[in-house]
C-alpha cells in the first residue's frame, strides 16, 4: 500500500511496509538482475511484497514501518543478515524498495564510507575538496569550513602532504571531519563510530551530540551497541528482515543480546541432539526470589535457576555446572554443585536443582544460562543446554557519556576526594 | 529550482510540497548563502521541505521526468564531475617522470608499429590521398578515441563500484568525468596531427572546419553504444572478456591500415562495423576533403548518434539501481 508523501510537520523520515527481496545464487542474481532491468524498460516494475519469490529469493527486509522525527537518533541493531544495512541503503536511495514506500523530507547526508573518493597521491588538502564534493558540498562551502575541518581532524601539520603518508587512522579522522561538516536534516552513518584514538571517538559523540541538538536527525546502524548509548535514544531492532522492536534503546539493546542466544542455541542445537542420554536436563527456568517464573530483573534483584532433571535409573553422585553468559561478553561466571560440595543421587523419575544468585550486580543487558549435568567423573557427561534460561536487566538506566554509572557489572564503590 | 529529481528514485508528481519547490530559488546560490549565515553544526535549510520518494514503480512511467533527472543529474553533479577529472588527471601522471608524454606515446608506438611493418612488405598500403604515415596515425587516434568511448561507461561503472554501493551523489557526475576523460586524452592525441601534417605537407580542405562534429560525433557515438552494452556488461563478465578478445579482430575490419572499400560487397563493412561510418567520415574531413565517398554514411550514422546516446543514458539511470543491488559494496 503506498501512502501520500505528505509527511507530518516533524517527521523527517516515514518508512512505510517496505519490502525488499534478494537472491543469493550468484548466477541466478544476475539472470534476474537482467529480467528486472527489461522489465523497468517497459515500465513494469512493481509492488513484490505478494508475488512469489522466484527461485534462489528471498526476503532480507520484511513489511518494514518505522518513522523517525526531527532531532530523533534512531539506532538499527540486529545481527548480521537481518535487514538493517539493505533498510539503510533503501533510505539511502541506493537502492529501491521491492514494495512499500520511504518517504524523506528535507536533505540526507550519509556517513558510510569514510573518505569516498580519496586519492593517495593528491595532498590532505586537495582529497578535502574531493571527499566533500562526493558527499554534496560545494566549492564555497569547503572553503568557509576548510580550516575547521582541518582543526577538527588535528591533521594541520600534515595538509598539504600525500595521503598515502597518513596512517589509517588519520585518513579516517580526515574523512570524519569533511562528513561532519555536512548539514543535512538526515544524517544516515553505518559503521564508523569507531575513528580514530579514543579522544578522537569522544570528540565525534559530542559533535553527533550537538548536531542532534541542533535539529539534525540520525540513523545509525552499528554492532557496537556499547557505544550507542552515547549518542541513540530509540532502537529499530532486525531479525531476518523483520522489525522484531521499536523502542527505547536500554530495551532494544537487550532484545537484540537474546536474539544472538537464540542464534548460538540453534549452532549448538545439532550437537545437542546427538545425545540420548540415561540422565537429562528437562526444564530450566528462571525465577524472582518468590520462586516465580520471570524474565526482566534490575540490577541488585535476586535470580533463581530452576534446573528439572529426568532419569531413566539412579545416577549417584551427579554433577551439575552452570555457566552464566552475556552474548556478547560470553561466559561471565561458571560454577558447579562440586564448588560447594553439594552432592545429590538423581533416583529414576528425575528431580530438580536450584541456584540462587543474591543481588545480581550485572547491569543492562540480556543474559542466559548453559547448564551441563555430570556424573561423578569429569568423562561422565550425560546433558547440556545451551543458551537457556534468558533473563534480562531492564534498569536502572546506565550512562555512557560519564555522567553516571556504565559497564558490565555494578561494583561497589565510594568516591573521596582530598584523603 | 530545488529539485528533488536528482535526489530521488521516483518522485510523486502529486506531492503538494514538490509543486511548492518549483517557486523556490536554485539550491546552488542559496546554499551557499545559507552557509555563510548558518552555524555548521545546524541543518542546511534550503532543503528542509524537499520531499523524496522511494518505491517499487518504474522511472520509465514518467519519460518527461526521466531525463529531467538525467539532465539534472549532469547539471547537479557538475562541479563533482570537475573534482574527480582533475582528481583523475592529476593522480594519473602525478608519479611519472615523462608526465602527459604518456597520453601522445599509444598512437606513436600503434604508428610506428604499423610503418615498420608496412616498410617490411608485411601488407600494402594504396591509395591514400596523403603520407601512409598521417593516414595510419590519423586512423589511429580515432580509433583509439572510439574504443575509449565504448569501453568508458562500462569502466566508470566497474572503477566506482565501491563510491555507487555506498553513497548516493548524481550519477551522471561519472559519465562526465569518463567523457571529460575520453574527449583530453584524444584533445592531446589530435595534437600530435599538427608536427605531422606539417612534416608530411597535407593540403588542408575547407572541410576540416567540419571535422570536429565527425570527431564528436565519433565519441559520442561509442559512448552510445558502451552505454546499451552498460547493463548487461556489467551483470555478465563475458561482455568485457569478448570485447577485449575481439579488439584487435574489431580494429583489422576497421579501415585505419587500409583504404575502405568502395565496392559491393567489401563496402558493407563500413555500414556493419560501427566503428567504421564515423572513424572514416572524420578521417575523410581531415584529409580527404569534399571529394570524399562516405560522407552519407557518415551523415546518416551522425544522426543516429543521438537519439542513441538518449536511449543509452535511459539504460544507464533506469539500470543503475538493479545493478547497484548485485554489486558487492
Amino acid at each position: 500500500m503506498i501512502h501520500s508523501p505528505q509527511l507530518s510537520n516533524d517527521v523527517i523520515l516515514d518508512v512505510n511496509n517496505v519490502w525488499k527481496i534478494y537472491c543469493r545464487n550468484l548466477k541466478k542474481a544476475m539472470w534476474y538482475g537482467i529480467r528486472d532491468f527489461g522489465r523497468e524498460m517497459i515500465g513494469a516494475g512493481r509492488d513484490r511484497s505478494q508475488s512469489d519469490l522466484r527461485r534462489g529469493e528471498f526476503f532480507a527486509v520484511r513489511d518494514a514501518s518505522f518513522q523517525l522525527k526531527q532531532g530523533e537518533c534512531l539506532a538499527m541493531i540486529g545481527p548480521n543478515g537481518a535487514g538493517k544495512s539493505s533498510m539503510l541503503k533503501m533510505v539511502n536511495g541506493l537502492i529501491r524498495p521491492d514494495a512499500g514506500q520511504i518517504t524523506l523530507k528535507g536533505k540526507t547526508g550519509a556517513l558510510i564510507e569514510l573518505g569516498s573518493g580519496f586519492n593517495p597521491i593528491l595532498t590532505g588538502r586537495e582529497n578535502v575538496y574531493i571527499n566533500a564534493s562526493v558527499l554534496g558540498m560545494k566549492k564555497a562551502e569547503v572553503d568557509r569550513y576548510f580550516d575547521k575541518i582541518v582543526e577538527f581532524a588535528e591533521l594541520g601539520h600534515v595538509i598539504d602532504d600525500p595521503i598515502k603518508t597518513y596512517s589509517t587512522g588519520m585518513r579516517m579522522r580526515l574523512g570524519f571531519s569533511v562528513a561532519a561538516n555536512l548539514r543535512p536534516q538526515l544524517l544516515i552513518m553505518d559503521e564508523v563510530l569507531a575513528v580514530g584514538d579514543v579522544g578522537f571517538r569522544m570528540k565525534c559523540f559530542a559533535h553527533l551530540n550537538e548536531i542532534v541538538k541542533s535539529g539534525v536527525s540520525i540513523v545509525i546502524v552499528t554492532h557496537a551497541v556499547g557505544m550507542l548509548q552515547r549518542i541513540a535514544s530509540r532502537s529499530v531492532v532486525f531479525g531476518q528482515g523483520k522489525i522484531v522492536f521499536d523502542g527505547e534503546l536500554e530495551t532494544g539493546i537487550t532484545v537484540y543480546e537474546e536474539m544472538m542466544t537464540v542464534s548460538n542455541e540453534n549452532q549448538k542445537k545439532k550437537e545437542e541432539c546427538t545425545h540420548k542420554p540415561v540422565a537429562s536436563i528437562n526444564t530450566i527456568e528462571v525465577q524472582n526470589d518468590l520462586g516465580e517464573k520471570q524474565t526482566e530483573f534490575e540490577t541488585g534483584d535476586s535470580v533463581k535457576l530452576r534446573v528439572q532433571l529426568n532419569c531413566k535409573k539412579t545416577l549417584k553422585n551427579a554433577r551439575l555446572v552452570v555457566a552464566l553468559s552475556s552474548p556478547v561478553h560470553g561466559t561471565l561466571f561458571s560454577t558447579s554443585t562440586a564448588y560447594q560440595d553439594v552432592q545429590f543421587d538423581l533416583e529414576s523419575g528425575g528431580d530438580s536443582v536450584t541456584l540462587t544468585f543474591e543481588r545480581i550486580p550485572l547491569m543492562i543487558g540480556a543474559y542466559y544460562f548453559n547448564v551441563s549435568l555430570y556424573g561423578p567423573e569429569m568423562t561422565d557427561f550425560y546433558d547440556r543446554r545451551s543458551g537457556q534460561g534468558n533473563f534480562r536487566v531492564t534498569g536502572p538506566p546506565t550512562n555512557s557519556a560519564g555522567m553516571g554509572i556504565n559497564g558490565l557489572v555494578k561494583m561497589r564503590h565510594d568516591w573521596s576526594v582530598g584523603e | 529550482m530545488a529539485s528533488n529529481v536528482g535526489n530521488s528514485i521516483s518522485t510523486d508528481p502529486e506531492a503538494g510540497q514538490a509543486d511548492e519547490l518549483r517557486d523556490n530559488p536554485a539550491p546552488d546560490k542559496v546554499g551557499a548563502e545559507n552557509a555563510a549565515n548558518n552555524n555548521t553544526t545546524e541543518p542546511d535549510d534550503t532543503y528542509a521541505e524537499m520531499i523524496t520518494v522511494y518505491n517499487s514503480s518504474s522511472d520509465i512511467r514518467s519519460p518527461i521526468k526521466l531525463f529531467k533527472s538525467i539532465f539534472v543529474g549532469f547539471y547537479q553533479g557538475r562541479e563533482l564531475s570537475w573534482r574527480l577529472f582533475m582528481r583523475n588527471l592529476k593522480g594519473l601522471y602525478r608519479q611519472t617522470l615523462l608526465g602527459l608524454f604518456w597520453a601522445f606515446l599509444p598512437p606513436i608506438a600503434n604508428t610506428a608499429m604499423w610503418i615498420f611493418l608496412k616498410s617490411t612488405g608485411v601488407f600494402k598500403m594504396e591509395g591514400t590521398v596523403v603520407d601512409a604515415t598521417v593516414y595510419i596515425l590519423t586512423g589511429m587516434i580515432l580509433w583509439q578515441a572510439f574504443i575509449d568511448a565504448f569501453q568508458m561507461p562500462l569502466a566508470a561503472l566497474s572503477k566506482n563500484k565501491n563510491m555507487l554501493g555506498k553513497l548516493r551523489f548524481p550519477r551522471e557526475a561519472l559519465l562526465a568525468v569518463g567523457f571529460g576523460e575520453v574527449i583530453f586524452n584524444l584533445a592531446i592525441r589530435l595534437l600530435l596531427l599538427i608536427p605531422a601534417f606539417l612534416w608530411f605537407n597535407v593540403a588542408v580542405d575547407w572541410t576540416i572546419l567540419l571535422a570536429p562534429i565527425g570527431v564528436l560525433g565519433l565519441v559520442l557515438f561509442g559512448t552510445a553504444l558502451g552505454l546499451l552494452i552498460m547493463p548487461v556488461g556489467s551483470l555478465y563478465q563475458d561482455v568485457g572478456r569478448f570485447i577485449s578478445m575481439a579488439l584487435p579482430f574489431w580494429m583489422i575490419i576497421t579501415p585505419i591500415i587500409y583504404v575502405p572499400w568502395t565496392d559491393y560487397p567489401g563496402n558493407l563493412l563500413n555500414w556493419l562495423n560501427p566503428a567504421a561510418p564515423l572513424l572514416i567520415w572524420s578521417r575523410d574531413l581531415l584529409l580527404v576533403g569534399s571529394s570524399s565517398p562516405h560522407l552519407m554514411v557518415g551523415l546518416i550514422f551522425l544522426g543516429a548518434t543521438f537519439p542513441l546516446l538518449l536511449l543509452g543514458l535511459v539504460f544507464y539511470h533506469v539500470s543503475l539501481p538493479v545493478l547497484i543491488e548485485r554489486m558487492q559494496a
